[in-house]
């Protein structure tokens, strides 16, 4: 196993240096060169406009243009953003990507979690209203233009019902008197969020490996308990009300994009299920005089989970570059917002660095994949 | 023997209903088995040997139906009992030993962990005394009880064969069915395997049914000998009569198919035509199109049973004598 990783390490920097590459030649076939935002001000002499090439690098050839991208990309240095000078990349990214990820983290999980639950349930009650009125409410909302579907969300709950803010990340009224910033209070939000999963993921897994007797009175009294010292810790914080209005404007966007994914999402189990169904061991397990639920959970749905798996981390990768609709939509100030400004504002070393950074994602979550799968299916040994 | 059978099936009818009819896949079935004794249901695919196998366990997909029958289980009738009742009789009173051992023992699930759930399923025991209960199992198998906390693909072909029977003993229940136990094995392992099966079963005193179109497996192990035809069975004796004086035409063509080592070098004897669709079968005697004996009367009414002793067969030309 420690050599697979290790193995796999050094593929995803071959991956990843591949990667660097073809975007720095793609960026660079396009026509011009970063100094162009400067240098086509008419107002700008030409000694000027000499000067700033030579300071851009872009009369070098094009070899050493790109030794320096790699060996600066290799030192973390991703150079400074031009539409938001003079913050650097890093710092603009270190900024957005966390709302992204949280965002689209917490829809991916969320509608991954219920299209299976659900998908489970249709595919062992086949036939009936149930399968027929789930499949086609999954294919709308697969298929559904999203804009629309987005928009047509935002009419209904924060328009018409007025429940919900609008758009944007947080309501600025309520932020002008804070004693901290934003990103601040953000990222303790994310603390928060992982510390309680992982607390009640432990849980669950204990009280299921060990056979606990009243696993169920547990895994909920804990989920209560944690999430009560949670609350108390942020009342007594007195950021409370902070956090809740970033919390409240991420409802309708998660609610939004958890609605657009479920659908594949249980298709896909149910589909899985009906393939996974017709295995003998399946069979053997009803001859066992197993209970339906157990012969469903822990033989059926457990084998079916295999590929749902795998569309779960090939959907994560959207969790970086972050549905650029659905930012746009719900004026959501993540990745995908960024990447399309940078595109507009042709701030190229953000565009690059943007692209970079979903890069190491994906090719991690890749790597995580594959460590899961050596946990799910015990035939998989590297 | 007076005792009452283990198992007695009464005129046992199932058909799977399709898009393009009924398919009458057991029609009529009678038999029943006493305790310790081995039946072999002998046929080629698609003859009902193991719908027959499905429909005791109640193992059947949603489109089967049992239309008439009894099976009687120590005298009990479990065709109307509910799902839920019928779950205490499976494997506890009828386990199976499925034809596919490669894929009847889940990937995802350490081999012992598989026999310990079929345990807690029906007996009251602490998981202590289930582990202690399969390392008895695997050492009656011939398996070694470090191979409990192995996954199935650990297991070679033959492992996992053993690792089946010793699941279908789990509960030590009345009645096993063998589906076709080895036909996936090599001629060694499955000679082997056979050998074992045939002992336990002795030892424990139990019945068994063994399901396969291997004529030479079925003369191996069992002492009764059913041989079916399109969803009935056709001849039914013991293995001996069965097999020196077959009755039914459709059993001679069978033996005749099979090579012998011992006796005289032979052509073998191949059939013509093809099993019946199951959708429209014949009218009269199943066999009778591609009978070599056949005569008006088979094509339009149904075969009587001919009785000699112990040994029957349903035909209008029996053969022998």
């Amino acid at each position: 196993m420690a050599r697979y990783l290790i193995k796999r390490t050094l593929q995803i920097l071959l991956t990843l240096f591949i990667f660097l590459s073809i975007v720095f030649f793609l960026v660079n076939a396009q026509p011009g060169d970063i100094s162009h935002v400067y240098s086509l001000n008419p107002d700008l002499p030409p000694e000027t406009r000499a000067k700033l090439q030579d300071l851009f690098g872009v009369n070098e050839p094009l070899w050493k243009q790109y030794l320096v991208y790699v060996k600066n990309t290799l030192t973390g240095n991703f150079g400074v953003s031009f539409s938001l000078y003079p913050r650097t990349v890093a710092d603009v990214i270190g900024e957005r990507l966390p709302r992204t990820l949280v965002l689209f983290l917490t829809a991916t999980v969320l509608s991954f979690y219920l299209g299976f639950a659900l998908g489970k349930i249709v595919a062992w009650r086949r036939g009936g209203w149930v399968e027929y009125g789930s499949t086609i409410g999954s294919v709308t909302l697969y298929t559904v233009f999203t804009p629309w579907f987005a928009l047509m969300m935002i009419w209904l709950f924060a328009f018409r019902a007025g429940w919900l803010p609008i758009g944007k990340f947080l309501d600025p009224v309520e932020w002008r008197e804070a004693p901290t910033s934003a990103n601040a209070v953000f990222n303790q939000m994310i603390i928060t969020m992982i510390v309680l999963s992982v607390a009640i993921f432990a849980v669950f897994l204990f009280t299921t490996r060990k056979r606990v007797a009243g696993a169920r009175l547990i895994q909920a009294g804990s989920i209560v308990l944690t999430a009560a010292v949670v609350a108390g810790v942020w009342i007594a914080s007195g950021v409370a009300h902070l956090a809740w209005d970033i919390v409240e404007h991420m409802i309708l966007p998660v609610g939004t994009l958890t609605l657009i994914s479920f659908g594949g999402a249980m298709l896909l189990t149910r589909n899985s299920m009906l393939e996974t169904m017709r295995e003998d061991y399946v069979t053997a397990a009803r001859a066992k005089g197993l209970p339906e639920k157990q012969v469903r959970d822990r033989h059926v749905a457990r084998n079916a989970l295999l590929p749902v798996v795998t569309s779960f981390v090939f959907s994560l990768a959207f969790a970086v570059d972050g549905g650029i609709i659905i930012e746009s939509v719900f004026s959501w100030p993540g990745m995908g917002q960024t990447l399309i400004s940078a595109a507009t504002t042709e701030d190229l070393p953000l565009a690059v660095g943007a692209f970079v950074f979903v890069g190491i994602f994906v090719l991690v979550a890749h790597l995580a994949a594959d460590v899961l799968y050596v946990y799910l299916d015990p035939r998989i040994r590297y | 023997m007076s005792e009452r059978p283990v198992l007695a099936v009464e005129d046992l009818t199932m058909h799977y209903s399709i898009k393009a009819g009924a398919v009458r896949a057991v029609d009529g079935v009678t038999f029943s088995i006493e305790r310790g004794q081995a039946l072999g249901l002998v046929g080629e695919s698609g003859s009902g040997k193991s719908s027959i196998a499905m429909t005791l366990l109640r193992l059947l997909p949603d489109n089967a139906q049992i239309l008439r029958g009894k099976i009687l289980l120590d005298g009990v009738d479990i065709v109307p009992l509910s799902e839920e009742r019928m779950r205490e009789y499976r494997w506890n009173r009828i386990s199976m030993i499925f034809q596919a051992a490669m894929n009847s023992l889940n990937p995802v699930y350490k081999v012992g962990e598989q026999i310990i759930e079929a345990l807690e399923a029906h007996l009251e025991s602490a998981r202590e005394e289930s582990i202690e209960r399969v390392r008895r199992l695997y050492d009656v198998v011939n398996l070694d009880p470090g191979l409990i906390v192995r996954y199935p693909h650990e297991y070679s072909g033959g492992m996992r064969q053993r690792a089946i029977i010793a699941m279908a003993l789990a509960c030590e229940p009345d009645l096993i069915i063998a589906d076709e136990p080895t036909t996936a094995l090599d001629v060694i392992v499955q000679d082997h395997i056979l050998r074992e099966m045939r002992s336990i079963q002795a030892e424990l005193d139990m019945s068994m049914i063994y399901i396969s179109h291997d004529m030479a497996v079925i003369a191996e192990v069992s002492d009764v000998v059913g041989v079916m035809y399109a969803g009935k069975i056709v001849e039914l004796g013991g293995t001996a009569d069965v097999f020196h004086s077959p009755i039914h035409p459709y059993t001679r063509s069978l033996m005749s198919a099979f090579p012998s080592v011992t006796g005289k070098k032979r052509e073998l004897g191949t059939l013509t035509g093809e099993p019946p669709n199951l959708l429209d079968p014949p009218e009269g005697c199943r066999f009778h199109p591609r009978c070599p004996y056949a005569t008006d009367v088979c094509s339009n009414q149904e075969p009587p049973k001919v009785r000699r002793g112990n040994h029957w067969a349903a035909c209008w030309n029996p053969q022998g004598e």
